[in-house]
């Protein structure tokens, strides 16, 4: 009997394991989704893009660490680590946690593994051809981001397209050996220009819509803007210009109205919340800067307003009802945060080079935005720009402690002409470059003659150098309110003086002038480093990216100024290890 | 069946050795081994026998209690031989042998390993003794760190007496001179303090509160608010009191500097003025005493050794007597600069008209503010500047003004005392000069707590004319 027993058990048992496998074990998780239930529709793939975005956010701090630390306008505070030490001095060793490339190549392969079902939905007909076109751009063109930051950082990186369940594996060289830069900035170049779709998401869709208060469409990376900068890098100057040019007349469609003339083109609208000038509210006198408004307001105000919509072109939001975290209060406040970075005593000096346009009798003689950059809050330099949502720009104290709001940015218009200006530069065009750089068109086109017509434009130029900035005022005749006649340039925005340039050399001074701007109205803003790398490549130059780290280290009294100097002049070490 | 008798066997054995073992396993891994953390601090004084007489002093005081006590203590112990010496003064009197004894007791743990920078460690008495290493007050300890269960036991080769302080040695004590006491003394005030005001109602028109009379000041020293609080015993400071001959000796000296209308208020500010120098909140021994030191109204006081007569030694400083203190009226009266852009008050508001300019000043290579006073339209507008504590001395004046804004020269002047002054003439403003423009000099006849001094504008209402600009105004004493 007990033996019978024992024997019926195993033959149930064998019955159950061998016949019904699939149906008793395969049972799906009734509270998460399996991979297989992942990709059913469009609003799977929405879902899909946004998780995509939502971990891109914790790359936040990571992106304005490498970018500006690396630089010079950006230095560690006494709270830091060694490892953010390491970072501002280029004395990176094995296992700082912040050269790491693990988190980019993760990201990387979450694209992979996106782009790979969306294709397997396009298959089987859960995408239409639209929406397929739109969200595989995005997420293509956010991974060519990733990549191309990946070789500015790390030199040499494995281009790896395919999803891998387990990040370590492009570890292995066999598998995916590395690429120099220039190899991969050309297969970058090749499958973004061959995305099906460069538009932003069209108004209405899933993706461009109001969020928790935030309209979503400056959320997404500028498939234009990336290919843009891949061109830049890689030395094809019309095409990026031809790129840059075409975000540029974002605004120049539909109604013609202030942000027609004004969004992406530096133009002037004669509302301080929107144009985004330096002005004093009476001319001449120091203390009557305006704060309130003009340019530092595009800092603080918010996503969807109309001065935010035409000065922003990529930006993300730090908000305490939604993750992650700000990480940039942490890195950068002294109030509620840890105050990891701060300002280094080279941008303050770059900003006090500066004088601004003469005004009862002469001139300010130092650049306003470095009062609008940064402040002092118990008696230390704070670079503020990330922290306009958080601490009050008058008191410097919290608008409430714990609501840790912020942004992330990524990219404006001042990026954007500067770009433009770098490319037109190189393809010779240095008029052109000259007047986005300083007093606009109109400044770099002046009337010559009675002949409106002949003013104020660069339309013999071929395409993408041809500006119509023609303003015939009120009188004149023929009438000219031209697309681009608003457009007033960098400088002149900033209450600054124009650059004269020697007539021997154009280019090189154009050049160094355009990085320089980029600095005092950027700084902070995540672009420094690849600014120094593009130019000391370019020129084949290691002085030109050696010189300002040591001068930001002897400014700041680092006794290793000259070793690090002498390090830099070595191309080779202008890159981190690639290795976690 | 043999291999079931043989598990439960096994199954019973293994809970015999977790259920027996365990308690006394536990124990011998837990309990105090070391015979020293059995005894508290008291215990371990009394036996000993170097120490009865202090233990004594324990019992006495009532403190052997507080040190049996389960918080934490550390006790630095005299020997017999040395409280031998105690004075009969302390040892009769039961309320300073409280005192005396209690500060010989730290209510935190100091070991002479751990405290290797220069501490101030509080004592029981509220007073404070200094310890570094293996020195506390002016004693050494010779067997160090022994501890117990509540603390830790430093037997010291002198006592540890409770002083008085800085305060109430020039309050109290017959070696302090009586000229400069009386001074000090005469120096208390009923001083506006609402903290512990009671209030009675509410001013109907300015909405203000009403306190109750004699609870909205508290009576304090001058020296003690606007000097140093001598009575402060966290802090270390070192006093000068001069002897009475030298005393009178220095109002006569600085009198002719503080000339009002009155003997009496002479005096005072005279008095005042000298003794604001005598006290600072940084500790200077005897042997290593610099020969200048910088007052707290950054006055240098030089100090010559041969000068002091006295050294006391107090729970939070030391106060030297000296019979002569020779500070220099050229180090006692400072320049006086004024920052044009911080006036006090105008004669016309011109606000709008009125500009704070960032410039760059090429011969000093540094950026500066001004104020610049364009187009007011007003005949003698003039900008105010309120000073304080004026000495009645002699001032040279100087003046930056940069004219950038027109190609024109204009006039302004500097007025002492009232608007209308015409101490100074009309001085051009030249154009695009950065340098320091010197105006003349003015004697002040009278000490002026509170004094005006304006710049003034062309009597015109011509915009070109009547501008106003000044970077700062310099007043250096001539003497």
């Amino acid at each position: 009997m007990k033996r019978l027993n024992f024997w019926s058990l195993a033959l149930l048992m064998s019955a159950v394991v061998l016949s019904g496998c699939k149906k008793v074990f395969d049972i799906k998780p009734q509270d998460q989704l399996d991979q297989s239930q992942a990709y059913q529709n469009v609003y799977d793939a929405d879902a899909a893009v946004v998780g995509i975005y939502g971990k891109f956010m914790s790359l936040a701090d990571r992106y304005v660490i490498l970018n500006e630390l690396r630089g010079d306008l950006l230095n560690t505070t006494s709270n830091a680590d060694e490892a953010l030490r390491q970072v501002s001095s280029h004395t990176v060793t094995a296992g700082n946690p912040y050269a790491s490339p693990r988190p980019f190549y993760e990201l990387i392969i979450n694209c992979n593994d996106v782009l790979e079902n969306f294709q397997m939905m396009l298959r089987e007909k859960r995408l239409t051809e639209d929406e397929f076109n739109q969200r595989y751009s995005d997420i293509g063109a956010l991974r060519s981001f990733l990549f191309l930051q990946a070789g500015i950082h790390f030199g040499e990186v494995p281009y790896v397209t395919n999803s891998l369940k387990d990040v370590d594996a492009v570890k292995n060289s066999a598998n995916f050996p590395k690429l120099s830069f220039t190899v991969l900035l050309d297969s970058l170049i090749r499958f973004t220009e061959g995305l099906p779709y460069k538009e932003l998401y069209p108004s209405g869709t899933n993706l461009n819509l109001s969020v928790d208060g935030y309209p979503t469409q400056k959320f997404y990376i500028n498939k234009k803007v990336i290919m843009g900068d891949l061109n830049l890098w890689k030395g094809n100057y019309v095409k990026a210009a031809e790129w840059y040019r075409q975000v540029m007349e974002t605004g120049t469609q539909g109604t013609v109205n202030g942000n027609y003339y004004s969004q992406y083109k530096i133009g002037w609208d004669s509302n301080g919340d929107i144009d985004h000038y330096i002005t004093y509210s009476r001319a001449g006198d120091a203390s009557t800067l305006v704060t309130n408004s003009q340019w530092r307001i595009m800092f603080e105000q918010a996503f969807g307003t109309a001065g935010f919509d035409r000065e922003w072109v990529w930006a993300l939001p730090f908000d305490s009802k939604f993750k992650p975290a700000n990480s940039l209060i942490k890195l950068f406040s002294p109030v509620g945060g840890d105050y990891l970075v701060k300002p280094s005593n080279e941008i303050f000096s770059m900003w006090d080079e500066e004088t601004q346009r003469v005004a009862q009798g002469g001139s300010i003689p130092y650049d306003a935005r470095k009062l609008l950059s940064t402040a002092t809050i118990g008696g230390q330099p704070v670079a503020m720009k990330y922290l306009y949502n958080y601490l009050n720009y008058a008191s410097l104290s919290p608008v409430n402690l714990l609501t840790k709001n912020g942004k992330w940015f990524l990219f404006r218009q001042t990026h954007l002409h500067m770009r433009f200006a770098e490319a037109a530069n190189r393809s010779g065009k240095h008029l052109l470059s000259w007047g986005f750089l300083n007093n606009g068109l109109a400044g770099a086109y002046p009337a010559p003659t009675s002949d409106v017509s002949l003013y104020h434009n660069s339309l013999w130029e071929p395409y993408p150098f041809n500006f119509d900035a023609r303003n015939s005022g009120n009188s004149g005749v023929p009438y000219f309110r031209a697309d681009w006649y608003r457009n007033i340039g960098v400088r002149a925005r900033a209450n600054l003086n124009n650059i004269t340039v020697p007539a021997s050399d154009s280019l090189l001074t154009i050049e160094s002038a355009l990085i320089k701007e980029t600095a005092l109205e950027n700084a902070f803003e995540g672009t420094r480093w690849p600014d120094l790398l593009r130019v000391a490549l370019r020129r084949n130059d290691p002085a030109f990216i050696a010189d300002k780290i040591y001068n930001k280290m002897l400014k700041d009294g680092d006794g290793n100024a000259a070793a690090v100097r002498a390090k830099l002049m070595n191309p080779a070490n202008w890159y981190l290890p690639f290795n976690w | 069946m043999k291999s079931r008798t043989w598990i439960i066997a096994c199954t019973l054995m293994a809970a015999g050795i977790f259920g027996s073992g365990c308690k006394k396993s536990l124990d011998d891994q837990t309990s105090v081994t070391d015979p020293f953390l059995k005894k508290n601090l008291m215990e371990l004084i009394s036996e000993n026998g170097n120490l009865s007489s202090f233990a004594g002093y324990l019992k006495q005081t009532g403190y052997s209690d507080v040190i049996a006590s389960s918080r934490t203590y550390t006790v630095f112990a005299p020997s017999n031989a040395e409280l031998a010496t105690l004075d009969a003064a302390i040892k009769n009197d039961p309320v300073k042998l409280k005192q005396f004894i209690g500060n010989h007791i730290a209510t935190q743990l100091y070991y002479t390993t751990t405290v290797t920078a220069p501490t101030r460690i509080l004592m029981l008495s509220g007073k404070y003794n200094n310890m570094k290493g293996a020195a506390v007050g002016l004693a050494s300890i010779t067997s160090p760190d022994q501890y117990a269960s509540n603390g830790v036991l430093q037997v010291v080769d002198k006592m540890l007496p409770a002083l008085e302080n800085c305060w109430d040695f020039i309050s109290t004590n017959a070696q302090a001179p009586v000229k400069q006491k009386t001074f000090l003394m005469s120096l208390f005030r009923n001083v506006f303090d609402p903290t512990n005001a009671v209030i009675i109602g509410t001013n109907p028109t300015t909405g203000e509160p009403v306190y109750q009379a004699g609870t909205d000041s508290v009576y304090t020293n001058l020296f003690w608010n606007n000097v140093n609080d001598l009575r402060d015993e966290k802090k270390q400071f070192t006093v000068f009191m001069l002897t009475d001959a030298a005393w009178d000796a220095e109002q006569v000296r600085f009198a002719p500097y503080f000339v009002t209308n009155t003997p009496d208020s002479n005096a005072l500010v005279t008095g005042w003025n000298v003794v604001k120098e005598f006290a600072v909140d940084t500790l200077y021994e005897p042997g290593t005493i610099p020969d200048t030191i910088l007052s707290e109204s950054g006055t240098k006081v030089p100090i010559e050794r041969t000068a002091i007569v006295n050294t006391i030694r107090t729970s939070n400083g030391i106060v030297y007597i000296m019979n002569r203190l020779n500070v220099q009226p050229a180090s006692k009266f400072k320049t006086i600069q004024i920052e044009a852009e911080n006036y006090s008050g105008y004669s016309h508001d011109r606000r709008s008209n009125t500009y704070f300019r960032d410039r760059y000043n090429p011969v000093t290579g540094k950026d500066f503010r001004d104020v610049e006073v364009f187009s007011h339209g007003v005949a003698l507008f003039n900008l105010r500047y309120r000073l304080s504590e004026v000495p009645s001395i002699r001032y040279k004046a100087y003046w930056v003004a940069l004219n950038d804004f027109q190609t024109a020269t204009f006039s302004q002047r500097l007025a002492p005392g009232n608007a209308a002054a015409t101490t100074f003439p009309y001085t051009v403003v030249a154009v695009g000069n950065y340098n320091e423009v010197y105006l003349g000099e003015f004697t002040l006849t009278q000490y002026q707590p509170l004094y005006d001094i304006f710049l003034v504008a062309a009597n015109s209402t011509t915009a070109a004319v009547n501008p106003l600009v000044c970077d700062y105004i310099k007043l250096v004493p001539s003497l």
